[in-house]
């Protein structure tokens, strides 16, 4: 502990030293930790979907979440983010539980996910698009958009400009009074990450992101993900392309039949045996 | 920024222009000139002796009225996508409102004030609404739906059976003046020397408080609030998985779009004198939902010419038994006589059919007016991110 570097590791992939491990548990782990679940259990009717699911996501990483199809992904990402309850288990968000609770309020914890087929509101415009997102809008009390409208234009045009620069970022700006409707596939992806990451989010929750992406735009996704991670965002990735989460991401969870089959990083994911059969024995 | 642009490309500029909106009203100069003309052609008539001004005020007056019902059901289908179908029930809630408590005909003997009567109209009808609202709006849309039928119904039935509450089928008739205290005397009496002072102010009256609804529901809908509310319409999981919470929204739509509704009840009251439990049959929601299509769903100005197309029609076909033309073409069909009420049904059908073939987004489908001033894209901002933006691209 002489060496302050427990605080500041922006990479606490490379699991090596025991010492700090044991030190960042306690009162410093809900900084690292913000997701937490545990003992995660759904099912549908008969069918177990997810069944005793528990992991962490550490602050400041990319996780990958793979699996075979049918595996529970989805249903986890579900039960994460307010769909779904879960028949039993408890998921943790920066500390406080929050099993259970209606979407709306985990998405205002700071916890945001997007969707696996983009949803873009293809009546509004793609600035409008992203207005939308922004929480606790003045303006979304109907008392202010009626009688405080100078309260409202001003929160407005921050919000404009914020929107602008975020457009920026993803170089989707000059398509910012487009139509969200005649925007490319590809250029949903982007609007779909753009937008949620207006709503100040601590850590995304991206389903299949670069499902129906060609090569060149899932390029510049995963650039700007990368991008992201480095400014502090905490990413979980569902993903069935199992190449693409081993080169980016620093932690691997794998699903296989609504249980956590292993995790750990990369290299330890691909060597295992167990993993190996779930994807050649089952699928692929 | 192409430079070539055709005459056409010309004339939407010039139309824009027109669409800036004096004093933060949400109407623009184009909706102005747009009723002025309206008002002419409507004072034409009368000079050529085609209306009647007291019938054409009356007609004036209904079309406020249906105005202020398509309003209404605008917020709730047209903005946040929610399917009611008790707008009448709404309406009776408002008209039993101004009945009971103000008529003299009525079985209480009250004879409180209309604005008494207003207030508690908008009162029962918001709590009407949460309760409907409550068990319906957190389940999928079509739920609302078929409680709603449900409840038009119940509505209706419990209006004509509660006989010693509300003078069952009897009716109540009788209606105090409303607002006396309006001026509208002198001006009626420039125009004609026989014209009725009470619809005179009648019509003044609902059309004025059409007026301020309208600009207040503008508010509403152009604000952040309307924006997440047509994102509920268009996607209500992305509403929440963006942090919104879609029922209190939906709520406050269904609530404001029931109040409107009962506000056109409460008015009826007082145009017509006389109130039973007839009024409240289910076709008259529907007349409201052709209105509201004719006029294009989701759009403040479509709902407004939806009241005038729909009082067009239904007052309209009233006199096609005088037109020889339409008497004749009935007299050559062997074996089928005019009713007029079939063929006005048989003509809103037809103009649906008509509408959803040419114009599937109604008469005046809603756009680019709907953006709140201060995020419009005209703003000199914007005009600075195009530059900037266009020097990058020289520059690369
Ligand atoms: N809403 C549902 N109703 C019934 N069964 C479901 C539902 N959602 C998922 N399942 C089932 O649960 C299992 C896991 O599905 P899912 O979570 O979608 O897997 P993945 O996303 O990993 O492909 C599958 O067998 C699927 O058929
Ligand atoms: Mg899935």
């Amino acid at each position: 502990m002489s060496e302050a570097t427990g605080e500041s590791r922006s990479e606490p992939a490379h699991v090596g030293d025991d010492e700090e491990l044991t030190a960042t548990r306690g009162t410093a782990d809900v900084n690292e930790i913000p997701l937490r679940v545990r003992n995660l259990r759904k099912t549908f009717g008969g069918i177990t979907a997810v069944d005793n699911a528990g992991f962490e996501v550490e602050r400041g990483t990319m996780t990958g979440l793979i699996g075979p199809n049918g595996a529970g992904k989805s249903t986890t990402f579900n039960c994460i983010t307010g769909v779904h309850t879960p028949d039993s288990g408890v998921v943790e968000f920066n500390g406080t539980d929050i099993t259970g609770l209606e979407p709306y309020e985990v998405a205002n914890r700071g916890l945001v996910r997007t969707f696996q087929i983009a949803r873009e509101l293809s009546e509004m415009t793609v600035l409008e698009n992203m207005l939308v997102a922004p929480k606790n809008q003045r303006g979304e009390k109907l008392w202010r958009s009626v009688l405080a409208r100078e309260d409202v234009n001003q929160q407005e045009y921050e919000l404009v400009e914020r929107a602008w620069e975020t457009l920026d970022f993803f170089d989707i700006d000059h398509l910012a009074e487009e139509y969200a409707g005649n925007l490319s596939g590809g250029q949903r992806k982007l609007l779909e990450l753009a937008r949620a990451l207006l709503t100040d989010p601590d850590m995304l929750l991206l389903d299949e992101p670069f499902a129906g992406v060609n090569p060149t735009l899932e390029e510049r996704l995963l650039e700007h993900i990368h991008d992201l991670r480095d400014q502090g965002y905490t990413f979980l990735i569902v993903e069935h392309d199992m190449d693409l989460i081993m080169q980016n991401c620093s932690k691997v969870i794998v699903m296989h039949q609504g249980n956590i089959l292993t995790e750990g990083t990369p290299d330890q994911v691909r060597n295992n045996e167990q993993v190996i059969e779930a994807y050649l024995g089952g699928e692929v | 920024m192409s430079e070539s642009q055709s005459d056409g490309a010309g004339l939407t500029e010039r139309l824009d222009r027109l669409r800036v909106e004096p004093g933060n009203l949400g109407v623009s100069i184009l909706d102005l000139v747009a009723v002025g003309v309206f008002f002419l052609f409507f004072l034409m008539l009368v000079a050529v002796g085609v209306l009647s001004l007291n019938y054409g005020m009356y007609l004036l007056g209904l079309a406020g009225m249906y105005g202020f019902m398509i309003v209404g059901l605008n917020i709730q289908w047209g903005y946040a996508g929610l399917i009611n179908f008790s707008v009448i029930a709404f309406w009776g809630i408002g008209a039993y409102a101004a009945a009971l408590l103000t008529s003299p005909g009525s079985p209480h003997d009250l004879l409180l004030s209309p604005v008494i009567a207003l207030v508690v109209a908008i009162v029962a009808a918001a709590i009407v609404a949460v309760l409907i609202g409550i068990p319906t709006l957190r389940l999928r849309a079509d739920y609302l739906a078929i409680a709603s039928l449900g409840f038009a119904e119940v509505i209706r039935l419990l209006f004509l059976n509660e006989r010693e509450w509300t003078a069952g089928s009897r009716g109540i008739s009788g209606a105090p003046e409303l607002f006396e205290w309006l001026p509208v005397e002198p001006a009626v009496r420039l125009l004609s020397t026989t014209a009725s002072v009470g619809t005179a102010r009648n019509t003044v009256v609902i059309l004025g408080l059409l007026f301020i609804g309208y600009v207040l529901v503008r508010r509403i809908h152009r604000s952040p609030w309307g924006r997440v509310i047509r994102t509920i319409r268009a996607d209500e999981d992305l509403a929440k998985a963006l942090g919104k919470n879609t029922y209190m929204m939906k709520m406050q739509a269904f609530v404001i779009g029931c109040v409107l509704m009962a506000v056109a009840g409460w008015f009826y009251m007082y145009a017509f004198e006389y109130l039973d439990p007839g009024e409240l049959e289910p076709l008259q929601t529907f007349y409201v939902w052709v209105a509201l299509i004719l006029g294009g769903t989701g759009s403040d100005r479509g709902s407004i010419v939806g009241a005038v197309t729909i009082v067009a029609i239904l007052e309209g076909t009233r006199f096609l038994n005088e037109i020889d033309l339409v008497v004749a073409l009935f007299e050559a069909i062997p074996g089928i006589a005019l009713n007029v009420s079939a063929v006005r049904l048989l003509l809103v059908g037809l103009l649906i059919i008509l509408v959803i073939r040419f114009r599937p987004q109604g008469i005046l489908p809603p756009k680019e007016e709907l953006i709140w001033p201060g995020a419009a894209p005209d703003d000199s901002r914007s005009q600075e991110r195009q530059a900037t933006r266009e020097q990058r691209g020289v520059d690369e």
